[in-house]
Order: structure tokens, then C-alpha cells, then sequence
């Protein structure tokens, strides 16, 4: 007998059509309204991560296309963030917007999401494929920020801009999954993981799946300690080290984060920034660190060493630590 | 001058070659397993000051044994495109002509600098990867964070300077095969003065020769050469330095690249100071020397470059001694040992992140921070289901599980405290840096 696999429960309860979206409710009925006209403009989705975008698009395309709208070839997503430059981008186009499918409706669909990962420039390049296969093909970005994407490209697109997920629909979600999979969330475990997750359905629905390898009872209490678990206890260990005074011991977990984990510095330093507050150290230092970070956080985007700002800022840590004794 | 003596008296044998006994060994053993079929490594990296041996062992090695030398002077080269056609050329040809043995020489591997620099050590490093010909590559300094990649995929090769007595009776000889006498004295001098570089004593000695007068006022007008410093020397300077004159002049006056210098002083910051502080103090500096360094990289503004030199050189020696700090010893960057120690798990995660980012659709950086922290919890409760759908191996499952994780019992932090009555009076989580404007 073959052993038995998980699907990750963000891939089984993916939806498959856009009714089956949530919290979204507005965007839904504008691509309905598409989807009967068969008009399809180029379009980008914008919102914080975890609503919807990706989802989305997908529902979109099942929907105009049927089920297997991937395989039958009308359907194609990009990474910006992973593909190797705006060439490599501009290649896959290429061939894949070149020929229209016979028995299709005229043009195909091209997903590319974390569209603001790409360079203004590399942005310029992109719209101007754009152009080019506008006749084949019909293009929805995806971005978390929509001031990452360059005018241009915001001016040929519908621009659709998702809400985070909303408690009560959350809510719903959860309970969809409770059922299904057999599980006992309580009320005031939805909130937490409401209040975690702030809004991202992706993390809410990881965060049940690993909640439920302890228990299939989830209280809130679980939900907070295996959030802490899962994204909290790297960095918050990491803080703690370094406000201890192991500073040779923070340099070794700030360097797995970085490199073995594979985190990127931008979540790293989100993180970093949730948990300052909660540190026990002066308030008004506190005060001080937060604007450092906010300094390490734009230098680093600016090209600065990662790990080498942040160890300033994990030695400034210390030594605010120690004033506070 | 006739034939210069360093290439007349080349070794044709490795028995002939001076010195670096274990370093002659190891090349020995690499190129047998290339004979034999079955390489340890596609490439060996051969490295060690100047004059020391190391070209010389691989010519040596290929004349006894019948090879051909496919030289390339990595450093001229200036374009990894040409190092492509060239290296990747004559690996091809062997394979498919066949007549004679080839070893594809690249000297000066550190000396692919600059813009390039990065482009033409990554093009190597696919080279390596693919070649059915033995690829030699030889470097000063073993240190060089730029051959970072190299070191991992070749084996590494040590030369040490050669011992003063071994040069002498090297010179002794030559001398005699050219029929000239000199003074002992003098001869001992010359491999003195040569600091262990065989080379240059033998050019010091083929220039007294050669001008007549095996005199002693001749060989002081030779002078010393202007050696390069050493790492720990430019180090030694920088922590030593009390004002941002000296510090300046101390990265100013050295040869090594600005990244190397801000890495070795940036990882022996901590053997070096320890008030807290200091520390903050110092890091602060140097952050702020890589603030101005990036601009210049970034913008090509190259005018912004003589803000880097003082805070970098004189910052840790002005902060060191401001607060009376007596740090001791010097250390090898451990960035370079921590990246060695951590290369297979690296390589495992990347791996698993590439499975799980194709299956779930997402970049691997997202898949990293969405999807790792998740199922590292879930496979260390045992949930091996998930490895089964994302096909992770049983390696990539162990790093994963492997990733810093503290199970529930062993009181691992809560995201926080459930609140015991009512709403929580913790401030917000606002997801700033997520949500848009």
C-alpha cells in the first residue's frame, strides 16, 4: 500500500471557482461580470498577503476556461521574485503567448505574481511586452503594494485592490475546515488566530493545519503557543540572546536565519519589529531601537549588508539592555 | 640576461619540486583519482604566497606524466565570457579529441576582480561543475571571500613559504650547475631576504650573478620588495589605530578589497572589544562604513568612496582604545568557517524550498518564510504526510526538523500569553512593513 500523503490543507481548500472566494466580495462580482462579456482587460491585484490575489486569478481562469485551464494551456503563472531577470520573463512569454489555443476564446491568460519584486526597470521592459502580446495574451499582476508598480502599468490595468480578511469570514473558513477535517476550534481560538495572523488566511489556515498534529481540540492557548512556534521563536530567541549579552551566539542564530533558514531580510526584520515591543527593556530606548531598525531597514534596501546592519542593531540591543539594569 | 633561471631550473619532475611535502602528496593523490576515472573533486585550488611552488608542481607533475598545460592567466582575462570559451573550450575539446592528457591551468583565480568579479567566479564554479578535463587553479590568498564558491566545489590545496634552508641549498644548486661561486654568506642572505619566496630568490641571485660583482653592496641596492600585508597586519593596524588620519591610511595604504576588509573586521569585532558599549559603538562605525560603501557600489558614486576608509580603518582602534580594551588575537573571519559548516544543510533547505515552492506556486523566499516555519512544526510532531505530498527525502526532512525548533514542552516562547480576562491590553501588531500605504 502506498503511504499515505498530506496535502497541505492551503492547497485542499483552495478555492475552485471564484464563488467559492471570500471576504471579497466586490472584486467577485466585477470578474463575474467580465467572465459573461468575455471582455478580459490586463489587470492587477493588489492587497496584503494572504487575502486572495493568487487564488484569485486561478478562480478566475477555472471559471473562463474550465478545470483544466492549466494543462490545456491557457493559463500561465510567473514568479517576478524567482524567474532570473526580465529576459528570462520575457522569453517565457514569448513562448507562451505566440500561439492562441484552438477552441479557446482568443487569448490566454498570464499570472505574474510578486509583480513588485521586479526593478522599475525591468517593470518598463515588462509593460512593454505587454504590448506586444496584448493581442494573445491578457496579463494579471499580482503586488502586495500598488506604488511599486511603476504608472504605466497601472494605467493599462483594472486595478483590483483586496481587504485583509475580515474576523467574521475568517471565522467561516476556519469552521469549514473544522468540520471537514474533524476538528474542535474554539470561538475564541478564531480570534487569535485572527489576531496572529492579522487578516492572512494562508498563515490562518498553516497555523490550524500545524495546531491540529497536537490536538484536535485548538483553543487559544494552542493557537499562541504554536504561533510562537512557528515564526515567533527564531527571532524572538535571537533578541533574547542578544539583549543577554551573548552576542557571539545571536551573530550564529542571526546567521542560520539568514542563510540556513533562507528567510528573506525584509521578513526578518517585520519580525524583528513585532517583537521590539514587547522586549523588557526603557521605553524611551525602546523608542531609540525602533527608529534604528527603521534606519537598518532602509539601508539594507539600499544595498547595505544585511547581516552586518543587523548585528549593529542586535549591539545597540545590548547595550540598551544593559543601560536598563 | 639569457634564459631567466626561474624557467632554466624549472623542476621537470614533482621529486625536484622544493618544499610543501603534504601539498605535493595531496596533488599526487588528486591527479591519480583523475586517472583513474574517477575524480574526488573536478577541480583542486592551489593556494599559498608567491613563489612557493605551486605552478611549478602542476607543470612539473604534467611533464613526467605526459600532459598537456592549458594555461590561462584567470586575472588577464578580464570577461567571464572569455573564460568561458577558453576554459570551457579545451575541456570540450579533450573529451571528444582525445589524443593527449590535458590539465587546464588558471593562475591568479583571486585576481578576477571587480565588476566581473562575481560573474567570472560563478561561470568557474558551472565550469567546474561539467569539466572531464582536471582544472588547476591557483591563488594567494586562501581568504578571499570572492573564492568562496570555488571552495567549495575544489579541493583545496595549502603551500607554506618555504623554509629558508630549503632555498639555500636550492640556490647552492643552481649556482653550481652554472658554474658560479659565491659566498655563503651572502647566498644565505639573498634566501633571507626572499621571505620563503623561491622565486624571487632566484631572480636576486641570477641578477648578482649576472651584473658581475658577487658583491655585497649590490645586494643591499636590491632592497627588500615592497611586500603586500598580510590580512592579520591590516587588521593589526586597524584595531590599532588612535585617529582617523592613521586609520585611513592604514585601509588606504593596503591591498586588500573593501568587502575583505569590512568581513575581517567586522567577524573579529567581538574577540576584540566587550563593553557593551564598545560594541554598539564600534558596530555602529562599521555599519556606517558599509552605509557608504553600498552608496558607492549601488550609484557608482565613487567620490562617496573616501568617507569608507576612516570609519572603517579608525573606527575599531579609536572605540577599542577609548575604552581601554586589550583584545589579544586575531581570527579568521568565522562568516567563512560558519558557511563551510552549514554548506550541506543549506544545500538540503534549498532543495526542499525549490519542491515546496513548485508545488505550492510560490517564490522560494516566500515559500521560506510562509510555508518552512509550518511544516518544520508539523514533521517534528511526526506528520510525515506532508513530506510525502512536497516528495522531500529523508535528508531534507531531517534538516528541516533540524531548523532551530523547540517543541511545546520544552517551553518554547508563546506568540504570547493568552489573556487571562477580556481583550488584551499589549499594544496592536501592526503589520506595517506588509500592508500597503
Amino acid at each position: 500500500m502506498a503511504l499515505q500523503e498530506t496535502i497541505p490543507w492551503i492547497e485542499k481548500y483552495r478555492p475552485r471557482s471564484l464563488s467559492e472566494i471570500i471576504n471579497q466580495e466586490a472584486i467577485v462580482n466585477s470578474l463575474k461580470t467580465i467572465l459573461s462579456t468575455h471582455s478580459v482587460p490586463h489587470m492587477l491585484f493588489t492587497g496584503p498577503p494572504g487575502v486572495g490575489k493568487t487564488a484569485t486569478a486561478h478562480a478566475f481562469a477555472s471559471d473562463l476556461y474550465g478545470s483544466r485551464y492549466i494543462e490545456d494551456g491557457h493559463f500561465l503563472e510567473i514568479n517576478a521574485s524567482d524567474e532570473r531577470g526580465i529576459d528570462v520573463i520575457r522569453e517565457k512569454v514569448k513562448g507562451f503567448a505566440r500561439t492562441i489555443p484552438i477552441g479557446g476564446i482568443g487569448f490566454k491568460i498570464l499570472l505574474l505574481d510578486e509583480a513588485d519584486q521586479l526593478t522599475s526597470d525591468a517593470q518598463h521592459a515588462f509593460r512593454r511586452v505587454m504590448e506586444q502580446f496584448s493581442a494573445t495574451c491578457r496579463f494579471i499582476l499580482a503586488a502586495n503594494y500598488a506604488n511599486r508598480i511603476i504608472e504605466p502599468i497601472q494605467s493599462r490595468c483594472a486595478v483590483f485592490r483586496f481587504k485583509p480578511i475580515e474576523l467574521e469570514h475568517m471565522r467561516k473558513a476556519v469552521e469549514r475546515i473544522a468540520s471537514k477535517e474533524g476538528l474542535e476550534v474554539t470561538s475564541r481560538a478564531v480570534e487569535a488566530l485572527y489576531e496572529v495572523t492579522e487578516g492572512d488566511l494562508r498563515r490562518c489556515i498553516n497555523l490550524l493545519q500545524t495546531a491540529s498534529t497536537y490536538s484536535k481540540k485548538i483553543d487559544e492557548n494552542l493557537v499562541f503557543q504554536v504561533a510562537g512556534l512557528a515564526w515567533g521563536g527564531e527571532v524572538r530567541r535571537l533578541l533574547e540572546l542578544a539583549a543577554a549579552g551573548k552576542i557571539e551566539d545571536a551573530r550564529k542564530q542571526l546567521r542560520l536565519i539568514l542563510y540556513v533558514n533562507g528567510a528573506s531580510e525584509r521578513d526578518l526584520i517585520g519580525q524583528i519589529y513585532r517583537d521590539l515591543f514587547y522586549l523588557s527593556i526603557p521605553e524611551k530606548k525602546k523608542l531609540e531601537l525602533i527608529s534604528l531598525l527603521g534606519e537598518v531597514d532602509f539601508r539594507v534596501s539600499q544595498g547595505a549588508n544585511p547581516e552586518l546592519q543587523l548585528m549593529m542593531f542586535l549591539a545597540n540591543l545590548y547595550s540598551a539592555s544593559q543601560a536598563g539594569k | 640576461m639569457s634564459l631567466p633561471w626561474t624557467e632554466k631550473y624549472r623542476p621537470r619532475r614533482v621529486a625536484e619540486v622544493v618544499g610543501n611535502e603534504e601539498a605535493k602528496k595531496q596533488f599526487e593523490e588528486w591527479m591519480r583519482s583523475w586517472e583513474k576515472g574517477n575524480p574526488s573533486t573536478k577541480a583542486a585550488l592551489l593556494v599559498g604566497p608567491p613563489g612557493t611552488g605551486k605552478t611549478s608542481l602542476v607543470l612539473a607533475y604534467a611533464s613526467e606524466h605526459g600532459y598537456d598545460v592549458v594555461e590561462v592567466n584567470a586575472s588577464d582575462e578580464r570577461s567571464s565570457e572569455k573564460l568561458k570559451a577558453i576554459v570551457g573550450e579545451s575541456a570540450r575539446q579533450t573529451t571528444l579529441g582525445g589524443t593527449r592528457k590535458r590539465i587546464i591551468l588558471l593562475d591568479e583565480v583571486d585576481g578576477i576582480a571587480g565588476r566581473e568579479a562575481a560573474g567570472g567566479i560563478a561561470t568557474l564554479a558551472s565550469i567546474i561543475k561539467s569539466t572531464r578535463t582536471p582544472i588547476v587553479m591557483v591563488a594567494n590568498d586562501p581568504w578571499s571571500p570572492r573564492l568562496a564558491p570555488l571552495r567549495e566545489s575544489a579541493l583545496m590545496i595549502k603551500f607554506n613559504k618555504l623554509r629558508q634552508r630549503e632555498i639555500v641549498s636550492h640556490l647552492k644548486r643552481i649556482l653550481e650547475s652554472e658554474g658560479v661561486r659565491i659566498d655563503e654568506g651572502i647566498v644565505a642572505e639573498i634566501a633571507r631576504r626572499s621571505e620563503g619566496d623561491m622565486r624571487s630568490a632566484i631572480n636576486d641571485a641570477q641578477i648578482l650573478v649576472s651584473t658581475g660583482g658577487a658583491a655585497e653592496s649590490l645586494l643591499a641596492t636590491l632592497g627588500l620588495r615592497d611586500r603586500q600585508k598580510t590580512s592579520f597586519e591590516v587588521l593589526a593596524e586597524i584595531f590599532g589605530s588612535t585617529s582617523a588620519a592613521s586609520g585611513r591610511a592604514s585601509v588606504q595604504g593596503s591591498d586588500m578589497e573593501i568587502e575583505d576588509i569590512i568581513t575581517w573586521v567586522y567577524d573579529n569585532i567581538l574577540n576584540q572589544i566587550h563593553n557593551p558599549q564598545a560594541i554598539a559603538d564600534v558596530f555602529k562605525l562599521l555599519a556606517d562604513a558599509d552605509l557608504h560603501y553600498s552608496r558607492v557600489k549601488r550609484l557608482q558614486r565613487w567620490e562617496l568612496l573616501r568617507y569608507v576608509a576612516p570609519l572603517l580603518g579608525a573606527g575599531p582602534g579609536v572605540v577599542k582604545h577609548m575604552y581601554g580594551e586589550k583584545g589579544v588575537k586575531f581570527e579568521f573571519p568565522s562568516t567563512i568557517r560558519f558557511m563551510q559548516q552549514t554548506r550541506e544543510q543549506r544545500a538540503l533547505i534549498q532543495s526542499a524550498l525549490t519542491k515546496i515552492a513548485a508545488k505550492t506556486k510560490m517564490s522560494r523566499t516566500k515559500a521560506a518564510s510562509e510555508m518552512l516555519p509550518f511544516l518544520a512544526e508539523m514533521l517534528r510532531k511526526g506528520e510525515k504526510g506532508v513530506a510525502r505530498y512536497f516528495e522531500l527525502s529523508d535528508e531534507e526532512v531531517k534538516a528541516l526538523i533540524g531548523l532551530g525548533g523547540r517543541q511545546l514542552s520544552e517551553g518554547a516562547p508563546a506568540a504570547r500569553a493568552a489573556p487571562t480576562e477580556g481583550r488584551t491590553t499589549r499594544p496592536r501588531q501592526t503589520r506595517g512593513a506588509r500592508r500597503s500605504p
